[in-house]
């Protein structure tokens, strides 16, 4: 609308154009965060598990400096309702952020570290990919059991094997598996994952890990 | 004389009345009287015994032994002359009555004495043993005994005392077959020595009245083993006491057939002639035994070993006419020989095989000590894999690390891309990491080894480049600060060449070709879409999540 009014003027004034100057062309900036959803603030809100309200309290400043010094995104911790609360500044850069903030608050409520977590807000691409183990076969009781520890492996080393070769991180909350990481390399720790659901060996899967990643490598 | 003679008598006299048992016990007075009986009687036969070396019988501080070798001495021609005598008038009973008749008194008794003698019998053992008994030698042995055993041996003593002198003439020379030939036959000149001697004594016999000795009886020893030389001497001396006359008469008409015979067909008749007299001289003296059996025969013995001999000749060439045995033939099969000669024969040939080793309780001790040995120092002959030499380039695995990331996810992506914009500003990898410490530790290592081998070692073997051909933008390496970006990449098309063999355009093809193309096609399709409905039904679920 505003920028309607300078034309018409202009164009109403061209035909006496003797005595009056043209005022100068405006300079518009480009819309904020804010100011782009019509002046309204946007909120996001995550919920916090209860195993994850120790680890949040202790890792808040962890979260709160990045989001607030960085992101410029406002972050409060709603006790009563057990939320993590997001809200847009007037000088938030970029309308994104807010989702990455978001994104990164629920990464780090699935299980992530931070400094994996943070990976979501430097980068675009990073995503996380969430599935079951009952989604790649039904395996109950000590079938179940057996399936996770196969999983993980001893102290961990198969799990930190498929992260290492991936470039991914991968959090194992009982039957739900959390992978972060870009989308190709979810693809092969999905992939290796679900071979290790279904029974294979963990020689195998490094095997295929290897081949897998020289490739990636040498594609690079 | 007279008087030792009496006491002599009495002597013996006294001996005989004794007690044959109280001559087993010793007796000076017994013995006294027992040696004076016995000078007695040999003092009674010395005139008998020309060539006896003793005129008296030594008793005084003799012992009984050399006392017994005195008698000896004196007896053993005496006997040989006298069973000479009985013989001869075996032979000719009437030149008994032709004896010449001696004078009464001692020579009646010294005849007396003589056929005494004569007529006991002719083994000297036996007349010994009764002068032994007479004279009360001192003796413990069973006479009677000795009386049967020398029985036996009568016989042949009795004809070898004939021939003694000459017999140990011959002992001397080492054989008849030696020397003898067709002039000179040791058996001839034996006979032609006994036929010398009887007339010797028959000469001594008439001549004793005059004379005592002779010289040359004296020279003559029985014991002399040169006696041939000393009888033909004897005879030559004798040749000059010959007294016959015919003898005399045969010199001077002496031919040499008289000597030798007739050359040639006498010869056998000469043999059996010697085969006369051989087989009534047989010789208890083993010497002399086996030259006597050489000498039997018509021939000579060198004549016999030439028959032998040409005997052999014609066997052996007889033999040698005949078709060979098959043993001495060269190569034979088993045709060419009779059936199972092979095992007869003691067949001698080359083993290629060593034989096999015959296993003795030693042999398995060993080898177990050997064993336990071998596996105490735990030296074992163990095959080793010759060592490949790596011809080509390892490829550069990636290590795996199973441990916790130390690195967060942002670091890593953020070194990832500053890897992809800048390549040569690549970190140490986790792997490089323990690469550097191990390079480091083991040069280290080295150095150690290679002044072990006074740092003089064999060159390491050539292998290729070992380097990771990553296919980037080649200038993107090479500069720092890259102002321009080429294209040409790092490896070779060959090298980016994905796929096998001589690849064929389109155009190319052939008919059976494309339909086999084809046929690979849809092949890899199904099996491809196989897979792909497996891993939908996996997926099946996931894109909602990833949504939400």
């Amino acid at each position: 609308m505003q920028s309607n009014m300078p034309l018409s003027s202009m164009e109403v004034e061209a035909a006496p154009s003797e005595a009056k100057l043209l005022p100068p062309k405006p300079k518009f900036e480009p819309l904020k965060a804010h100011e782009m959803s019509d002046g309204q603030v946007q909120f996001r809100k995550v919920s916090v598990p209860q195993h994850r309200y120790n680890p949040l309290k202790k890792a808040w400043m962890d979260i709160y400096t990045p989001i607030y010094e960085q992101m410029k995104i406002d972050i409060r911790m709603n006790l009563k309702a057990r939320k993590v609360e997001l809200k847009t500044r007037p000088d938030t850069p970029d309308i994104s952020n807010l989702q990455k903030c978001a994104d990164f608050v629920h990464a780090f409520m699935m299980g992530f570290d931070i400094i994996d977590a943070i990976a979501l807000l430097r980068m675009d691409e990073l995503y996380v990919e969430s599935f079951e183990i009952k989604d790649v076969k039904t395996l109950r009781g000590d079938h179940l059991s057996r399936a996770i520890g196969r999983l993980s492996g001893k102290g961990g080393k198969t799990k930190f094997a498929i992260e290492n070769a991936t470039k991914t991180r991968i959090v194992i909350a009982d039957t739900k598996i959390h992978i972060l990481g870009s989308f190709a390399n979810i693809k092969i720790a999905r992939d290796s994952l679900c071979s290790l659901i279904m029974g294979s060996p963990a020689g195998k899967v490094y095997s295929k890990l290897r081949a897998v990643t020289a490739r990636l490598a040498e594609r690079f | 004389m007279a008087g030792s003679t009496g006491a002599g008598e009495e002597a013996l006299r006294r001996l005989m009345s004794t007690n044959q048992p109280s001559f087993l016990a010793p007796n000076p007075a017994l013995s006294e009287t027992a040696r004076a009986a016995s000078r007695h009687l040999f003092s009674a036969l010395r005139p008998f015994c020309p060539k006896s070396p003793l005129d008296q019988l030594l008793v005084d501080g003799f012992d009984a032994e050399q006392i017994w070798q005195q008698i000896d001495l004196q007896s053993q021609p005496l006997l040989s002359s006298l069973r000479r005598q009985v013989k001869h008038f075996a032979k000719n009973p009437k030149e008994i009555s032709q004896l010449k008749v001696v004078p009464l008194g001692k020579k009646v008794e010294k005849e007396q004495e003589e056929w005494m003698e004569e007529s006991d019998g002719f083994d000297e053992e036996l007349e010994d043993d009764e002068e032994g008994e007479e004279k009360g030698e001192e003796y413990g042995m069973e006479i009677e005994e000795e009386d049967g055993d020398q029985g036996g041996e009568s016989g042949s003593e009795e004809e070898s005392e004939e021939e003694d002198e000459e017999e140990k003439g011959e002992d001397g020379e080492g054989g008849g077959g030696g020397i003898e030939d067709k002039f000179l036959k040791i058996d001839e000149l034996t006979k032609y020595l006994e036929k010398e001697e009887e007339n010797f004594e028959n000469a001594e016999r008439d001549m004793r009245g005059k004379k005592d000795a002779d010289d040359e009886e004296d020279t003559e020893d029985e014991d002399d083993h040169d006696d041939e030389e000393e009888e033909e001497s004897d005879e030559d001396a004798e040749f000059g006491f010959g007294d016959e006359d015919e003898e005399a008469e045969d010199m001077e008409n002496a031919r040499y057939e008289d000597f030798f015979g007739a050359k040639k067909g006498k010869y056998s008749k000469k043999k059996k002639a010697q085969l006369h007299q051989d087989s009534e001289s047989s010789d208890d003296e083993d010497d002399d035994m086996e030259f006597k059996k050489q000498n039997k025969g018509t021939a000579s013995t060198h004549q016999k070993q030439l028959e032998k001999i040409q005997s052999k000749i014609e066997q052996m060439e007889k033999a040698n006419l005949e078709p060979k045995t098959w043993t001495m033939q060269g190569e034979v099969t088993a045709a060419k020989r009779p059936k199972n000669s092979a095992l007869e024969v003691d067949l001698d040939f080359e083993h290629n095989v060593r034989p096999a080793p015959v296993i003795t309780e030693e042999v398995t001790a060993s080898i177990e000590d050997m064993i336990k040995k071998r596996i105490t120092e735990g030296h074992f002959n163990d095959v080793q894999r010759a060592p490949k030499l790596p011809s080509k380039v390892p490829r550069e695995v990636k290590e795996l690390d199973d441990n916790k990331s130390k690195q967060g996810l942002a670091e890593i992506y953020e070194q990832e891309y500053v890897q992809k914009e800048d390549p040569t500003s690549a970190p140490l990898s986790f792997k490089d990491e323990q690469k550097q410490q191990a390079s480091v530790l083991f040069k280290k290592l080295g150095l150690k080894l290679d002044a072990l081998a006074h740092f003089s070692f064999a060159p390491k073997p050539v292998i290729e480049d070992m380097s990771v051909q990553i296919n980037v933008p080649a200038l993107a390496m090479e500069e720092i600060a890259p102002v321009a970006v080429s294209d040409a990449a790092m490896l070779a098309p060959e090298e980016v060449f994905d796929g096998k063999g001589d690849i064929k355009e389109e155009t190319e093809l052939t008919k059976e070709e494309r339909k086999r193309r084809r046929a690979n096609k849809k092949r890899k399709f199904k099996a491809a879409g196989v897979k792909r409905t497996g891993k939908k039904m996996q997926e099946g679920a996931l894109p909602n999540q990833v949504n939400g």
